[in-house]
């Protein structure tokens, strides 16, 4: 960000936070972030305060199906309100002259998101127990918030079916993709075997390890809110426990952090209905072809030329080996609804 | 030099610059930019193992997919929309053969994308 816009953003911060005298002591862009960009801020308050704070805007190419950055203002503080352990929202900013995009900002949480650390640390926020207990307890929050909500309209009505709504959705994500008959086959076997629609909630849609930041004793924030919209609670669990998720820890079912029954049981602690284990299987089918849908979507942004990555050149590269998985799932709950019939 | 181009050719180059970047750069490179090393590293491997396949693996595949979509066009759309149709579904006379068709498909893919997968990884 050059000093121009440096300091449009600092005049503006300081209308927002209502402090002439607030400077940016240092500003860098974080790591991670495929859609969006994460600059940490360094900011001292005309007292002499001085606090950290993240501001999160648009990438140049942004996913269609995510949230604008008002948008996601609005989710983390419906979310904050529900006490779901989140950074705080501070400002949200809709005029693309100040940086260049809409931008908001919260305040800073320390801890660990990176997948692959986490994964392996077994004193994860009290331990792998405590840890898949505290992210039930989060789910269980987050999903107590119901349609409707005025300060939630942007997310529409709630589908009338969720799982078929999934299945329509991600059938014109394959139509732009161009043919992947494993990803139809797998697609098609979840629109034969849609369990039947129940009280939608709100769903955070991206829940999984590297989206949560951790410290030793806790669970710190869940971040990413920019999917989150109205459906299937047990979406949330089939995406945080779909073994594409787990980070090469396949034994902690729990998105490789901790236990599955220790997830359920903090979900159940906070509130929250038994999940359906069939219904979560369903779901977590449905994240082996929406990961690879997105990661075909990835792909698309560095083959249109606009936006040329590596990374984003790698990534419909994991396609095949979730292509290999959803036929093994697909093949193991046909036997089982054949042994059932 | 063998026929009209030089050698060493297109595999072994990707070989050869692999292994460069994994053991002689990446070792020497600050933290910051390992991340980048390792992915040129990958994206050169499955470079490496795409121009390996044998061209007449996929003409087989591509001749299974237009006979079963029935369409010698664009088999593998037709074979999509077969599939959407429900016209492959089980207990229909041919699902057996799609699905012996996606698992060979799902093997190759693997062997130059993923191929830990297939190792169980």
């Amino acid at each position: 960000m050059d000093e121009a816009r440096r300091e449009s953003l600092r005049v503006w911060l300081a209308q927002a936070a209502d402090d002439a005298g607030l400077a940016i002591d240092a500003m860098a862009r974080l790591s991670g972030g495929a859609i969006q960009q994460n600059w940490g801020l360094a900011v001292r308050r005309g007292d002499g305060r001085q606090e950290r704070w993240v501001l999160r805007t648009d990438n140049p190419a942004t996913l269609a199906v995510s949230h604008s950055r008002s948008e996601e203002f609005a989710l983390l503080r419906a979310a904050h309100a529900a006490g779901v352990t989140v950074a705080e929202p501070l400002f949200v900013c809709e005029d693309a002259g100040v940086i260049g995009a809409p931008f908001l900002v919260m305040r800073h949480v320390a801890g660990i998101a990176v997948a692959y650390r986490v994964v392996k640390w077994d004193a994860i926020g009290g331990g792998r127990e405590a840890a898949a207990r505290a992210m039930g307890r989060e789910l269980a929050r987050i999903h107590c918030i119901r349609p409707p909500r005025a300060d939630l309209a942007f997310l529409g009505h709630p589908p009338a079916d969720p799982c078929l709504a999934f299945c329509a959705e991600q059938e014109r994500a394959l139509d732009a993709a161009g043919p992947h008959p494993i990803l139809e086959w797998g697609l098609r076997h979840l629109r034969r075997t849609a369990p039947p629609p129940i009280a939608p909630s709100l769903c955070h849609n991206d829940f999984r390890t590297g989206n949560i930041l951790w410290t030793e004793h806790g669970l710190a924030a869940v971040l990413d809110w920019e999917f989150a919209g109205w459906g299937d609670p047990h979406a949330d669990f089939g995406w945080l426990c779909a073994r594409c998720w787990r980070f090469g820890n396949i034994m902690m079912e729990a998105g490789g952090v901790g236990p599955r029954a220790a997830l359920y049981a903090g979900y159940v602690e906070a509130g929250g209905a038994v999940p359906d284990a069939a219904r979560v299987a369903w779901w977590e089918l449905a994240a082996h072809v929406r990961w690879a849908t997105i990661a075909l979507a990835q792909g698309a942004r560095h083959l249109s030329g606009r936006e040329p990555s590596l990374e984003l050149a790698l990534t419909p590269h994991i396609v095949p080996e979730l292509e290999w998985h959803i036929l093994r799932e697909v093949a193991a709950r046909e036997a089982g609804l054949e042994r059932a019939a | 030099m063998s026929g009209v181009l030089e050698r060493p050719d297109a595999a072994d180059l990707l070989a050869i610059a692999r292994t460069t970047v994994l053991e002689e750069i990446l070792p020497v490179l600050p933290e910051t930019h390992r991340l980048a090393a390792r992915m040129v590293a990958n994206a050169l491997g499955i470079a490496q193992r795409m121009i390996a396949v044998d061209p007449s693996r996929l003409a087989v595949l591509d001749a299974r997919a237009a006979a079963l979509a029935q369409s010698a066009q664009d088999p593998w759309a037709g074979l999509c929309a077969l599939i959407r149709s429900g016209r492959a579904d089980p207990g229909t006379e041919c699902h057996a053969a799609v699905a012996g068709l996606l698992a060979d498909l799902a093997q190759l893919r693997c062997e130059t994308s993923a191929p830990k997968t297939l190792a169980g990884g």
